[in-house]
């Protein structure tokens, strides 16, 4: 079996990378593959946290480097799902304490036994953002509908372009707000995309169910009336090589408007 | 003994005798205690080969006092219910035929249990027991469960006489990612917050909430005891025994609280386990 490594990146902080990655890898593991999820923010750890796993860590991505121990005794397996593996940052060491050629090597013999392995990057360009990326041969660049978001995921993908590893790099659009763009005070899905000229994996809308999903330790595809938790799962479904729809995430409208969408919809149809 | 205690003025035994597990009890249960003639009694089950953990009998037996009944004794010859009534103080009695007493048995049919009813999905997963029993102040609250690591890299014994280390005073907080390591007891006035380790060779003192991990005898001694105004620690190493709050209380935040009660956690029978209680050993 050789595995596929995707490196979840943004630039920005706070777009919801870490999110991300622990809710496609839920997703994919339910879905009968086998996944390891990387944390590679060595020193500000939150992998852990949000898929509830921090008080089963006893081993670290470090300690596997400096060979403290065998890359299985540091794999902590999920709780619900067994096909789930977490390798943990350590939260005592900072950015240097590993380089991108050992994660490289760690992700090579995870490969084997793996269908997908999933890095999680840190925020930045730095060495954390080396690191992370050398070993992936594919990459999901989060943003958000803001302007400084974009500005960073843009420089993000000019670097992405400029490595000859990564063969393919896909957009994930996080914390849509319809309500807003309708409103004309938030950049649309479309807007974001023509400025970046990169093909859409998926669009997330915000959810405050994801504050109690991170508090709680328990990844939001779990929650299956979850809007965002439906995004998460069907770009799972796309990354599995499924071709599936683009979520409807209008919020419910009133019946009047409805119908008007109903006949400018229809009218767009006629036009054609 | 039977009718001294009214048993058999006000009392029925309820047969339970056809449920295979503690998700069926309830459920049958539950359809019993809903008929009118079963309100103010005093019951009795009767329910053989079922092993019931101690949080799943206190549920039950918080079901029965919910319908305004009692639950008097229970007939078992599960090993594991007969040892966990025991520990919450329910009576065991074994009916003898002979006794007159109204007894309800539920129709066979009735035991094709509908499971979008039952209570719980998972009837192997107790948690939700566990969970249901603790925030309803049945059982007391087991913050640490021991943790498991596949070939886990033991040092070696340290026997060491603990009395005859140095020890590190610190006044300050541990904030998350610091670490300190010392080759004695460490005590600490302040907080370790989540994330900060600590890793002494002797004992770990902490005059405030422990969050980190901390780390306690590490060279191997297991006589080494971890101890705090407030245990809250995502992992308590001691030796080569590793525990881990449990997932129910694992909350990424810590309580604040105006009071605490100090809590030590040392090592016995090879398991690490918290005491509240201290006694006074030169006595």
């Amino acid at each position: 079996m050789t595995g596929k490594v995707l490196v979840i990146t943004s630039g920005k902080g706070g777009v919801g990378k870490t999110t991300t990655t622990a809710n496609i890898g839920t997703a994919l593991a339910r879905a009968g593959k086998k996944v390891v999820l990387i944390d590679t923010d060595l020193g500000l750890r939150n992998l852990d946290l949000l898929l509830g796993l921090e008080n089963r860590i006893v081993y670290t991505i470090v300690d596997v480097v400096e060979e403290r121990c065998k890359l299985k005794q540091a794999l902590v397996k999920d709780k619900k799902n067994l096909d789930l593996c977490l390798l943990a940052a350590a939260q005592t060491r900072d950015k240097s304490a590993i380089t991108g050629e050992q994660l490289k090597k760690i992700c090579d013999e995870l490969k084997e036994e793996n269908d997908y392995i999933i890095i999680d990057c840190p925020a930045g360009i730095e060495q954390g953002f080396e690191n992370a990326t050398t070993p992936a041969t594919e990459a999901i660049v989060v943003t958000t509908p803001e302007m400084s978001a974009v500005r960073d995921a843009d420089r993000i993908i000019g670097l992405l372009e400029s490595k000859e590893h990564i063969e393919s790099h896909k957009l994930l659009i996080n914390r849509v707000r319809p309500n807003l763009i309708k409103s004309n005070d938030m950049m649309s899905v479309d807007d974001v995309q023509e400025i970046l000229s990169c093909s859409i994996i998926g669009v997330v809308p915000e959810d405050t169910g994801i504050i109690t999903s991170t508090n709680k330790g328990e990844p939001i595809v779990n929650d299956e009336k979850s809007l965002a938790g439906q995004a998460y799962q069907n770009i799972a479904k796309r990354i599995l090589g499924e071709e599936v729809p683009f979520l409807d995430i209008d919020t419910p409208q009133d019946l009047v408007s409805k119908i008007k969408k109903f006949f400018i919809d229809l009218l767009a149809k006629l036009g054609k | 003994m039977l009718e001294e205690n009214g048993f058999v003025e006000n009392g029925f035994i309820v047969n339970l005798s056809n449920a295979k597990n503690a998700a069926e009890v309830i459920y049958e249960l539950s359809t019993i205690l809903e008929m009118p003639e079963t309100k103010g009694k005093k019951i009795c089950l009767k329910l053989e080969d079922v092993s019931l953990n101690q949080s799943q009998l206190l549920s039950i037996k918080a079901l029965i006092e919910s319908m305004d009944c009692t639950l008097n004794f229970i007939d078992t010859n599960s090993e594991e219910t007969k040892d966990s009534a025991d520990k919450v103080g329910i009576q065991i009695i074994e009916f003898k035929n002979e006794i007159e007493v109204p007894e309800i048995k539920p129709d066979e049919k009735d035991f094709e249990v509908n499971h979008s009813d039952v209570l719980f999905e998972n009837n192997e997963d107790h948690t939700a027991f566990t969970e249901l029993a603790t925030e309803e102040g049945l059982i007391e609250k087991k913050t640490y469960e021991s943790l498991e690591v596949e070939d886990i890299i033991k040092t070696e014994s340290d026997t060491e006489d603990l009395s005859k280390l140095t020890t590190l005073y610190l006044r300050q907080n541990l904030r998350s990612g610091q670490t300190i390591t010392y080759d004695g007891h460490i005590v600490l006035i302040g907080d370790a917050h989540p994330g900060s380790e600590i890793i002494a060779r002797g004992d770990i003192s902490v005059w405030g909430v422990l969050g980190g991990i901390a780390h306690a005898g590490s060279k191997g001694n297991e006589n080494a005891v971890i101890r705090a105004l407030k245990l809250n620690g995502i992992q308590l190493r001691i030796a080569n025994c590793y525990a881990k709050r449990m997932d129910i209380v694992n909350i990424p935040y810590i309580q604040r609280s105006a009071s605490y009660t100090p809590e030590e956690a040392k090592i016995d029978n090879h398991q690490i386990v918290i005491n509240t209680t201290f006694e006074n050993k030169e006595k």
